[in-house]
């Protein structure tokens, strides 16, 4: 369903605003500083693009099951629900929603196991490179096992609904995107391309919870011009938009280029994981 | 869920059980949906998901409201606006006596719930007289998305009651997989005749309130259909033949006239009556052309 998005309750309800964001991460953000927080984002946001994948999901759902995601830690600590279970629930909701139909459940788990296998082994050889690691202090999340079961997901998934406030339909930066990129000119493939991929990297920010998605959509085809070293300034200047909101999108995709420039995942990603606020209660092995 | 007295079992939905219930604080009546959580893999059924997804969004007067959806133990109540009566017991209930203008009323109001849904690119995919609700102001609003999916309607609910097929257009009965807002049209165009034949009622005609295609089976729903409409011919319909279910049928030539099967409807609404029941989907009028059809040139919406 892709009706209007000024009547949808994306629009009414989950367009939030910064301070509010920051307020909410309080009691997160005592322990974590907020690139720390940036960095686990950033993380499971991977762990769900990497789920969806595995499971042949269409980018559109997998984008969907990551603003839940994004949703649910906008209102909630992550102390609250472990985001391991989380991100593996957030993909079983929004591929009935997005009606990709029903992944048996006992499929998603054992894909949970190979992808939480494969960054247990990969996570286990960068600590040996590093030097810094006794294995034994290796988290929960990286025992060779993903520790949840079925009834985890189904529990998580009363739980998600309800602190999405049952909001699931959610719209994507990605149609606004090939509309545009169409009324620019005929032969952009290559542009398409490129300013898609960096939509699928916005999901890594904060953008889709602050603004609308034609906005992320127009801010991401910038960034691609500015990358292929394209200009478009006149055609940009024809666009009704916003043009301070425009460059502050730009701002957070610049941001996270940065980030992700200085930043060594395999390196750090462990000890964040150490560090994060968790729920007192795990699940027995 | 102590905020609600259970009262009445009002019916089985798609899903679960219905309720009418009294909120204990406002004392507003409300229509309790329990989801049964029967299939261990699924978690909350698809079919409930979309339904609240969909009221999510849909927030119009002639579409049933979604108030609330609680989690209670492993159950998920949805609590909806509750109104009086469906189409179909509001039928039972008159002695034979509906007004023509709230025929059009009722007509007027389903096209324009319609309307809006399609707007938003969301399909009904079941529309019967049973998912119609009415209350005590004569407003008539769309419910039970439930069924609505994307591909393939499900042929049985929930308590395996086969999914009646008489509103269905041909199109669908012949497996089209692609739906489009015509399929909602076609339907809404049965239930039009059946509103038209009940006003009839009072006159004591034989078709009075009775559907206008109660098949039995596919095949003899599309019978029913090509009986009154005429087969449709690679002319009429092109794409026909290319649909996954098709089948050969007997070349029946319209025999019958509407007038027969509404008899003493007026033109005008055989006119829109016509357009709705076509054969071929991209002849179908839309929910926006059919509510400034000639018909409703006089249309008068105020509460009875």
């Amino acid at each position: 369903m892709a009706g209007n998005f000024w009547q949808s309750s994306h629009y009414q309800q989950w367009i939030l605003d910064k301070q509010d964001l920051v307020r909410e991460r309080q009691l997160d953000l005592q322990i974590l500083s907020e690139e720390e927080y940036q960095k686990i984002g950033i993380f499971f946001s991977n762990f769900i693009q990497i789920l969806g994948e595995q499971l042949k999901l269409k980018q559109q759902v997998i984008a969907t099951a990551t603003v839940y995601f994004k949703r649910f830690y906008a209102r909630n600590s992550l102390k609250c629900i472990d985001p391991l279970l989380l991100s593996p629930t957030c993909v079983f909701l929004a591929s009935k929603v997005e009606e990709f139909g029903v992944i048996s459940n006992s499929r998603l788990i054992t894909t949970c196991q190979t992808v939480c296998m494969y960054l247990f082994y990969f996570i286990v050889l960068c600590c040996i490179l590093h030097f810094f690691v006794v294995k034994n202090k290796l988290n929960y999340a990286y025992t060779q096992e993903f520790p949840y079961r079925t009834n985890h997901i189904l529990e998580c998934e009363f739980y998600l609904l309800e602190n999405l406030d049952c909001c699931l339909i959610v719209f994507q930066p990605y149609r606004p995107l090939l509309q545009l990129v169409q009324d620019i000119g005929q032969h952009e493939d290559q542009l398409l391309a490129l300013a898609w991929r960096v939509v699928n990297d916005s999901l890594r920010t904060d953008l889709s919870l602050l603004y609308p998605p034609y906005q992320i959509a127009i801010g991401c085809l910038q960034i691609a011009c500015v990358i292929m070293q394209k200009d478009l300034k006149s055609w940009f200047a024809e666009l009704n938009v916003d043009i301070d909101k425009i460059q502050e999108i730009s701002r957070y995709i610049i941001n996270l280029f940065e980030l992700w420039k200085s930043y060594d995942e395999k390196k750090d990603i462990q000890g964040l994981l150490n560090k994060m606020p968790k729920p007192k209660l795990q699940p027995t092995r | 869920m102590q905020k609600y007295e259970k009262l009445d079992k009002i019916g089985e939905g798609t899903y679960g059980t219905v309720f009418k219930a009294k909120n204990r604080e406002t004392l507003e009546i409300v229509a309790l949906k329990r989801v049964r959580l029967d299939d261990d893999d699924e978690g909350v059924p698809s079919s409930a998901l979309r339904e609240i997804c969909l009221l999510k969004e849909l927030k119009h007067k002639n579409i049933v409201r979604l108030y609330d959806v609680l989690h209670s133990d492993k159950k998920l109540v949805l609590v909806f606006e509750h109104c009086d009566q469906d189409l179909k017991k509001y039928f039972d209930s008159l002695n034979g006596e509906i007004d023509p203008n709230v025929v059009k009323s009722f007509m007027y109001q389903l096209l324009r719930g319609l309307a809006f849904c399609h707007s938003h690119n969301v399909l009904h995919r079941d529309l019967k007289p049973q998912n119609l609700l009415i209350n005590k102001n004569g407003e008539l609003k769309l419910a039970d998305f439930g069924l609505a999916r994307a591909f393939g309607i499900p042929v049985k609910c929930y308590s395996a009651e086969v999914v009646t097929l008489w509103y269905r257009p041909p199109d669908v009965l012949f497996g089209a997989k692609l739906y489009t807002t015509s399929i909602d049209m076609w339907s809404a165009g049965c239930i039009f005749a059946e509103l038209i034949n009940y006003y009839l009622c009072c006159l004591e005609l034989a078709n009075a309130g009775r559907p206008l295609f109660p098949g039995s089976d596919v095949d003899d729903q599309l019978k029913r259909i090509f009986k009154l409409l005429g087969t449709p011919t690679d002319e009429t319909w092109p794409n026909m033949t290319t649909l996954p279910d098709f089948k050969p049928m007997p070349m029946y030539q319209p025999n019958m006239t509407l007038v027969q099967v509404v008899p003493k409807s007026t033109i005008k609404m055989r006119d829109l009556l016509q357009r709705l029941l076509v054969c071929n989907p991209s002849h179908r009028i839309s929910a926006e052309q059919a509510m400034s059809h000639i018909y409703f040139a006089d249309i008068n919406l105020l509460p009875k």
